[in-house]
């Protein structure tokens, strides 16, 4: 089925708000359902739910992202409030960082950085493929002020490549 | 040299201190998601990259296969805080890394891929850190630490990435917690991102008075800063706790003392929960100057624990396992002047 809001795109999520006591559903493309932070059901999402001004559930309905090393998805990251990788955490970083935020009052590390830290989620190979992948991937999800560094990075390498 | 509990002469109000560094290796899921074969992995990588280091602490420190433990030791030494209730809770497959004096715990395969605990009695939260943070440095350089700039060391629970460092002091309060404080201290270092507890766990509401402090929030937050902060509040309660304790009267005081002294040193049936009262206004006596200072309380207290008793005197039922912590108090205690 299409998404309730943009018409556009097929619903993937099963958005349930609970507004002054009135629940709503709305079926959602990934993209219209990113504005939603809650979680689904359990762990993480219990432990934060108080923190949580009102309360929003949602629900994956279709294929649902994969963490590459582990694949793990993040519900099943939200339900065991567990994260299953290092690599989950550069995958789901977008929808892990208001958490982290919330839970600690920061998204930032202060302490001790180990002096030839191998930064796991540090961008890997700058290739041209791996760029353009990552190039659309912010464009969809409409993080134009990354994906223009991105574009200056490609075309730095094409450059390159010509010369 | 010896366990946190049997150094006496070092505790006051601060029984013991405890450092906790969680730490995983990139490329490999965490503990949740890991098969058998990459758990097995993960224990010969940190047991060569600690083992055959050249550092000199690495010679009083011994490998062990968790599933080579009996049971009721794996029990035992969550009661002497060796381990954590989780890393036992699914030990079979687990391995630690242990100092000769117990004060240094690499756990490994528990929540984290590897957990570096330093444990020592009183408060000594520096000394604690420095040992841990060269455990840390020494397992770094051999193996690739999942550590992302902007987050810190990634964790397998986002509440502890960061420095996932946990720091914590453990205190006896007994005054406080009779004077029913130990809920409004709660809320108030709840509000500075620290949590207390009882000895034994969240669950012990009733702890005999000793209770640990220890901080929560882990990003955006130096070790340095988190271990300072923590410092203070102990501080503070000690503060708190010797001024409440100055205002009883004396000779209240020395009768709370000395009837759980005499109920002691001739009960015949013990359970964990009376020694442990009995034991924590035997320890209020000792910080007062009213018993000796030879008394160490925590030590009974802990060699008391169900488990440590089987450790020592072999399987018991609960009813056996009371008749015999009460003889072995008694015998501890048989020279006390009353
Ligand atoms: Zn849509
Ligand atoms: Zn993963």
């Amino acid at each position: 089925m299409l998404c309730e809001n943009c018409g556009k795109n097929t619903a993937t999520t099963l958005v349930r708000t609970v507004v002054n006591g009135v629940v709503k559903e709305q079926r959602l493309c990934s993209k219209c359902a990113k504005g939603y932070t809650g979680l689904p059901h359990g762990g993480l999402a219990n432990m934060l739910a108080s923190m949580l001004g009102d309360i929003t559930d949602t629900h994956f309905i279709g294929e649902e992202a994969k963490c590459p090393v582990c694949s793990a998805s993040f519900s099943d990251i939200a339900k065991t409030g567990r994260v299953g990788c290092a690599e989950c955490y550069k995958t789901f970083r977008s929808e892990l960082l208001p958490y982290l935020k919330r839970v600690h009052g920061s998204t930032k590390h202060v302490g001790k950085v180990p002096n030839s830290a191998p930064l796991s989620v540090v961008p890997e190979t700058e290739n041209l493929e791996s760029l353009r992948s990552q190039l659309s991937r912010l464009v969809s999800e409409e993080r134009y002020e990354e994906a223009a560094v991105v574009r200056d990075k490609i075309r730095k390498l094409e450059g390159e490549n010509n010369g | 040299m010896g366990n946190w509990y049997s150094n006496s002469n070092e505790q006051g109000i601060v029984v013991s201190t405890r450092i906790r560094l969680a730490r995983n290796l990139s490329g490999i899921p965490f503990p949740s998601r890991m098969t058998q074969e990459q758990i097995n992995g993960l224990k010969q990588k940190v047991r060569n990259a600690i083992l055959e280091s050249n550092t000199p602490f690495a010679k009083s420190l011994k490998f062990i296969e968790m599933s080579a433990v009996p049971k009721n030791e794996i029990s035992a030494m969550v009661e002497r805080h060796i381990i954590s209730p989780e890393f036992a809770a699914k030990a079979d497959n687990r391995a630690i890394i242990l100092s000769d004096d117990e004060s240094i715990s690499i756990m490994i395969g528990e929540e984290d891929h590897i957990r570096i605990q330093v444990i020592k009695d009183g408060l000594k939260l520096e000394e604690a850190y420095d040992i841990a943070e060269r455990i840390d440095t020494v397992l770094f350089d051999k193996l690739h630490f999942a550590f992302d700039s902007e987050l810190g060391f990634l964790t397998e629970c986002p509440t502890n990435l960061g420095t996932g460092l946990r720091a914590s002091v453990m205190l006896h309060l007994p005054v406080c917690e009779s004077a029913g404080e130990i809920q409004e201290l709660g809320d108030t270092v709840g509000k500075i991102g620290f949590t207390v507890r009882g000895m034994y766990g969240e669950g012990s509401k009733s702890s005999a008075g000793l209770y640990q402090i220890s901080n929560q929030v882990t990003l955006g937050i130096s070790e340095k800063n988190a271990i300072d902060n923590l410092k203070i509040i102990t501080t503070q309660l000690i503060e708190k706790e010797r001024s409440a304790a100055a205002l009883l009267d004396k000779v209240r005081l020395e009768d709370t003392v000395y009837r759980a002294l005499g109920a002691l040193k001739c009960c015949r049936i013990l359970t964990t929960k009376e020694m442990m009262n009995l034991l924590s206004r035997i320890k209020l006596g000792i910080n007062m100057g009213i018993l000796d200072k030879e008394i160490n309380a925590i030590k009974l207290l802990v060699e008391g624990q169900p488990y440590m008793l089987m450790k020592k005197y072999g399987e018991m039922s609960p009813e056996e396992r009371d008749i015999c912590r009460a003889s072995f108090v008694r015998e501890a205690l048989i020279n006390v002047p009353t």
